[in-house]
């Protein structure tokens, strides 16, 4: 009969609620890692619990208000052409006020464990042992990533001890991104020119998928990043191995690559923050990029770029885009644009504009890139000055420009944060270009702002590297 | 008397066919139409839209559209079904439905009306012009600052978006006005404001919300144009600009405007209830207040779209505390609808299925909205798909489903012909299911961690089976349109004629003829209660319950014009004038500006010309006289 037919869909829609959402909510397994259930850490979970105590209210509500309904529909439908009227009923007042009423203590229900969590997620707990500080600094469309106890800067993907409160310090660069690791917190929203605090602690060992979750642009889709918790002795070691060098590079086309690197990708992407104070510079530096970048957008083609130092030991590529492997790497560098729409890459790096990338840079580059890891731990001799010892003057010249130079100058002649040195020599002798680096304020290149180069900066480097650094300059 | 020398370049048509007795008219029905008509059109057009970014995202990793093409769609899709479809069909209901349910012959300012049609048409028409020059809008219907300033969005496709929205909102202030002015003033002698239809209730309320809601974003549109147009710092933080502001004036609007779409819905399925229940509605007084205490309360719960934006504890609590709050008046709503059609005799025509699945939807909009009143929750939910499928539930589920209620249920009274139950009723549940089955999985999507407004996902986060779903059911949505559709094409063909009052009605606009004249009443009624003309078919029963004792045995009917010929104002084109004028006046400030030599000045001609056709309607139309000499009937 009709009451059956019309029951029907009802009853199995109840019977989904009672039976298959629950079930669906527990089966949270390796295929969800973004589910906001089978969480992973303090925060998530109590933000978990007080979903489902909300939920199951809802439940309860919805089957009797949804079933009143339906029961109504059925139960006073018109039989037949039965044209008498019904009883004119126009209200009932005490009937109306318990419908207003009882809402009120279901939501006071709800209302008081809510400002609870609320208040008790506002910033980590003192009473649990030392708290990790990690600054974050987005951009469109990928995540910087500091720990500025170590020196240590990396990107995109971001290790933490299982176990530890670590309270993230959230500022972006651009535009208004959305910090989000569903199974270890709810998001905070990262507002540029302002900082944003969010703490958690993942208390299990594992990696969390992470993604920007307020849309931030073209590629706002690609905008992800990981989450590693690791053992603390891990977590250590490898914060350790992000203050070592790397290893000597091996095959020709990595080293063919390094010089690649050197020349085409270094003024936005750094190697070297291994290198300890540089880490401090690379905040500098990345400071400098963006003010450039917001003084002149028009004409400027810099802005910063995601930190590639040890980039081999990475497991994603892009952003947590893709797994890290030749295979990817190689279509990357090949083609961002196909593996990333929006990204800046192809309008700003020069090989691109120029048209000018060959198959053998993208190999040389891939393998460069895949060999950037650092030495094991004791496989560290005492440190020297600077980079290498041996070589030439010019290539002991060009270890220490990349070090310390390649974030502001090219080798080619475009402009970055200074200008760019190709055919320097031409432009004044040895005591020029020395004074250049000593004073830098001496003289200043029209167009760019005086300052910004720090002065004393060749109080940095010892008598040996200055002159290295002069003949490698030379021979631009 | 009038000696004042105008050009008179125009002068006043004088049939009444035609396409130029449309585009000259001032009637508010035929304003209505165009009204429905034209947002009919951008549902079409916005569903093709959500049909687009259903496509593309059926499954993990597909490259059917570009990221920015996705942005500029899902942009484009909010935009235009919340400004050119739920509220240009509540103004066709509201243009067509009040003046017939206070027994009133026009609205107050029937020229602003036209006015308000035709700016809503032209800004409508040019923020859609971006698809054509250089791309549509790409940030979103809620444009977010800083990422809309000229240095992170440098097409003029936001530009488009501002100002068009600035276009809109100038017509939606003139509408709100109109009806308001409408309401107060214009009702039939006996009709005291607790004797008006709810949706009369319902039309104020929401008239009110927009005159106060628009003139709030319109700040922020300006501020937004200015920082675009002419480098201005309101939200640039570089500058000491703050981004958050942007945030707090667009939900300012933003929240009462979600009132400005429910209410009128509500208000219709307050209508068709007790219709086709053939009772009163229950609790009258209450439904009234719940409808002004949520236009009311509506103002204070802003802050619960900005959970995440880390305003602090405090902040967070105290917007929980009000957005509980709001809940109480809408359930109020909800279980005086159910108390009517309870022990009712339940007529169920395809306008009463659609006003049970209204409640039926909006239900589940409104408690899976308490889960995310909650900010520790929806710190998890917040950009996610769980909030598309939760406001769908309530936009979709909620006014267009109350909407297509009304469609049917005031079709025969403003055509003359029933739309066909049977297709009416395929047309109801294929929509009810494919809605259901697209929105439902999104709850579980956006708790299985998927964001909103991303134009991919990858493989293996287990999205693929939920997704593919939603597209499915987006399909059967689009399925039931195309009924609805040939619904409408096989009413039209029928000779049918309707009867003037074929649901057995309560209010005025049933006691007029099928379709009404232009002069709608010929005489003005004398309102005496509650569902008037209801009482007036069934005299007994104004004694048996209200327990009044009916004035008199009769209805007594007044003449208010003296017996003679009922004048009507007399159609003009100065309304659609200044709306071209002001539309190209705001237009030229987009970028067609000359530089004023020795100055940082720049002068945009373009705004010149509109301001001066602006003007010259302005004056046209204040010298005209309402009507002709001997026009009208």
């Amino acid at each position: 009969m009709n009451l059956r037919r019309l029951l029907r869909p009802a009853r199995s829609r109840l019977l989904f609620l009672i039976l298959v959402v629950p079930a669906i909510l527990v089966a949270c397994n390796e295929g969800d890692p973004q589910s906001t259930f089978g969480t992973s850490g303090p925060i998530a979970d109590a933000q978990a619990d007080l979903f489902i105590f909300i939920f199951w209210i809802a439940v309860v509500v919805f089957v009797l208000v949804e079933g009143a309904l339906i029961y109504s529909i059925i139960r006073f439908r018109r039989r037949g052409s039965d044209d008498s009227l019904p009883v004119q009923v126009h209200g009932n007042t005490k009937l109306e006020v318990i419908w207003t009423i009882v809402p009120v203590f279901i939501l006071v229900a709800i209302a008081i464990p809510t400002i609870q969590v609320i208040y008790e997620q506002r910033e980590p707990p003192t009473d649990q042992g030392p708290v990790l500080e990690i600054k974050v600094r987005a951009h469109q469309w990928w995540w910087e990533i500091e720990y500025p106890g170590e020196d240590v800067v990396t990107a995109n993907e971001i290790r933490i001890p299982v176990g530890q409160w670590v309270n993230f310090t959230l500022n972006s660069d651009d535009v208004i991104h959305s910090f989000w690791v569903p199974k270890l917190a709810g998001k905070v929203d990262i507002i540029p020119g302002d900082v944003r605090q969010l703490a958690m602690r993942a208390d299990e060992v594992g990696v969390f998928f992470g993604q920007c979750a307020e849309f931030c642009g073209e590629a706002h889709a690609k905008m992800r990043f990981r989450v590693r918790a690791e053992e603390p002795e891990q977590f250590q070691d490898w914060l350790d191995s992000m203050r070592r060098p790397p290893v000597e590079l091996v095959s020709a086309d990595a080293i063919a690559g390094q010089t690649l690197f050197a020349q085409n990708c270094s003024s936005c992407h750094s190697t070297n923050t291994w290198q300890g104070p540089n880490a401090r510079n690379e905040r500098t530096r990345l400071a400098g990029l963006r003010l450039a970048f917001l003084d002149n957008f028009k004409d400027t083609v810099v802005i910063p770029a995601p930190n590639l130092t040890h980039f081999a030991t990475r497991d994603t590529l892009g952003a947590g885009l893709i797994e890290l492997n030749e295979t990817n790497l190689t279509r990357w560098i090949t083609d961002p644009d196909d593996v990333k729409e929006g990204n800046r890459m192809k309008d700003l790096a020069t090989p691109y504009r120029n048209n000018s990338l060959t198959s053998d840079d993208v190999r040389q580059l891939t393998a460069y890139l895949l060999e950037l890891k650092p030495v094991a731990a004791d496989a560290v001799i005492e440190p020297d000055s600077g980079g290498g010892g041996g070589g030439s003057a010019t290539e002991r010249g060009a270890a220490t420009f990349a070090a310390n130079c390649s974030g502001c100058h090219s080798t080619g002649d475009n402009r970055v944060v200074g200008p760019g040195l190709a055919g320097l020599s031409s432009r004044g002798d040895d005591a020029y270009i020395r004074e250049s680096i000593v004073e830098p304020n001496a003289v200043v290149v029209d167009g760019f702002p005086a300052s910004v180069m720090p002065p004393g900066f060749g109080a940095t480097l010892s008598a040996d590297e200055l002159n290295d650094l002069i003949a490698y300059l030379k021979s631009l | 008397m009038t000696t004042i020398a105008f050009p008179k370049l125009i002068s006043r048509p004088t049939s009444y066919t035609g396409l130029w007795s449309w585009i000259a008219t001032v009637d508010h029905k035929r304003i209505g139409t165009l009204y429905g008509i034209t947002a009919f059109l951008y549902f079409l057009i916005a569903g093709v839209e959500a049909l687009i970014i259903r496509g593309q995202l059926r499954e993990a990793e597909s490259d059917l559209i570009s990221p920015e093409i996705f942005n500029q769609l899902f942009t484009m899709h909010g935009t235009t079904m919340i400004f050119l479809v739920v509220m240009p069909m509540s103004a066709a209901f509201f243009n067509w439905m009040i003046p017939l349910m206070i027994g009133a012959r026009d609205v107050a300012f029937p020229r602003l009306n036209a006015f308000s049609y035709w700016a809503f048409l032209f800004g409508s028409i040019f923020l859609n012009l971006s698809f054509f020059l250089g791309g549509a809008p790409n940030a979103g219907w809620f444009g977010y600052a800083n990422l809309t300033g000229s240095v992170y969005s440098p097409g003029d496709g936001l530009t488009f978006w501002a100002l068009g929205l600035l276009i809109l909102g100038v017509a939606s202030l003139a509408a709100s006005f109109n009806f308001v002015v409408t309401i107060l003033n214009m009702r039939a002698p006996g009709m005291s404001l607790m004797r008006m239809p709810v949706f009369v209730w319902m039309s104020l309320v929401t008239s009110i919300l927009m005159a106060l809601a628009m003139p709030v974003i319109a700040v922020a549109l300006i501020q937004l144009s200015l920082d675009r147009v002419l480098d201005t710092n309101f939200f640039n933080p570089a500058a000491g600009g703050d981004p958050v502001l942007w945030q707090h004036l667009f939900w300012l609007f933003g929240h009462p405007e979600v009132y400005i779409l429910i209410l009128p819905a509500m208000g219709i399925v307050s209508e068709v209830l007790p219709v086709y229940s053939r009772k009163p509605l229950f609790g009258y007084a209450a439904v009234v207040f719940a409808g002004a205490v949520i236009g009311f309360m509506g103002w204070f719960v802003w802050s619960h779209h900005m959970f995440t934006v880390g305003l602090g504890p405090a902040a967070n609590a105290a917007f929980t505390i009000s957005t509980m709050l709001i809940a109480v008046p809408t359930g109020v709503k909800i279980f005086n609808w159910m108390g009517t059609i309870w022990g009712g005799k339940l007529r169920l025509d395809t306008a009463m299925l659609f006003s049970l699945g209204f409640i039926a939807m909006f239900i589940i909009g409104g408690l899976s909205g308490i889960t995310h009143a909650s900010p520790p929750t929806d710190a998890q939910q917040q950009d996610t798909y769980y909030i598309v499928a939760h406001f769908h539930y309530v936009l979709f589920g909620g006014s267009i489903l109350g909407l297509f209620a009304g469609g049917y249920y005031w079709w025969p009274k403003m055509t003359g012909k029933r739309l066909g139950e049977t297709l009416g009723k395929w047309h109801f549940w294929v929509m009810l299911v494919g809605f259901n089955v697209t929105f439902g999985p999104m709850h579980w999507l956006g708790l299985n961690g998927m964001p909103r407004r991303i134009s991919t996902y990858a493989e293996g986060m287990g999205w693929e089976t939920s997704n593919a779903i939603a597209t499915f059911g987006a399909m059967l949505i689009a399925v039931s349109v195309l009924i609805f559709i040939i619904n409408i094409i096989r009413t039209i063909a029928s000779k049918q004629e309707a009867e003037d009052d074929p649901w057995d009605g309560r209010t005025l606009e049933w006691s007029i003829p099928s379709p009404p004249p232009a002069y709608n009443f010929a005489r003005i009624p004398q309102v005496k209660s509650l569902d008037d003309f209801w009482y007036q078919k069934h005299p007994e029963l104004l004694h048996d319950e209200r327990g009044e004792e009916p004035e008199s045995d009769e209805p007594v009917v007044e003449e208010t014009h003296g017996g003679g010929s009922i004048h009507l104002p007399g159609m003009s084109y100065y309304p659609i004038v200044v709306a071209l004028g002001m539309v190209i006046g705001i237009v030229g400030f987009m970028e067609i500006r000359v530089d004023i030599p020795g100055t940082d000045l720049v002068f945009p001609w373009l705004s010149a010309v509109g301001i001066a056709i602006g003007m010259y309607g302005v004056m046209g139309w204040s010298l005209e006289p309402v009507s002709e000499e001997g026009g009208g009937h």
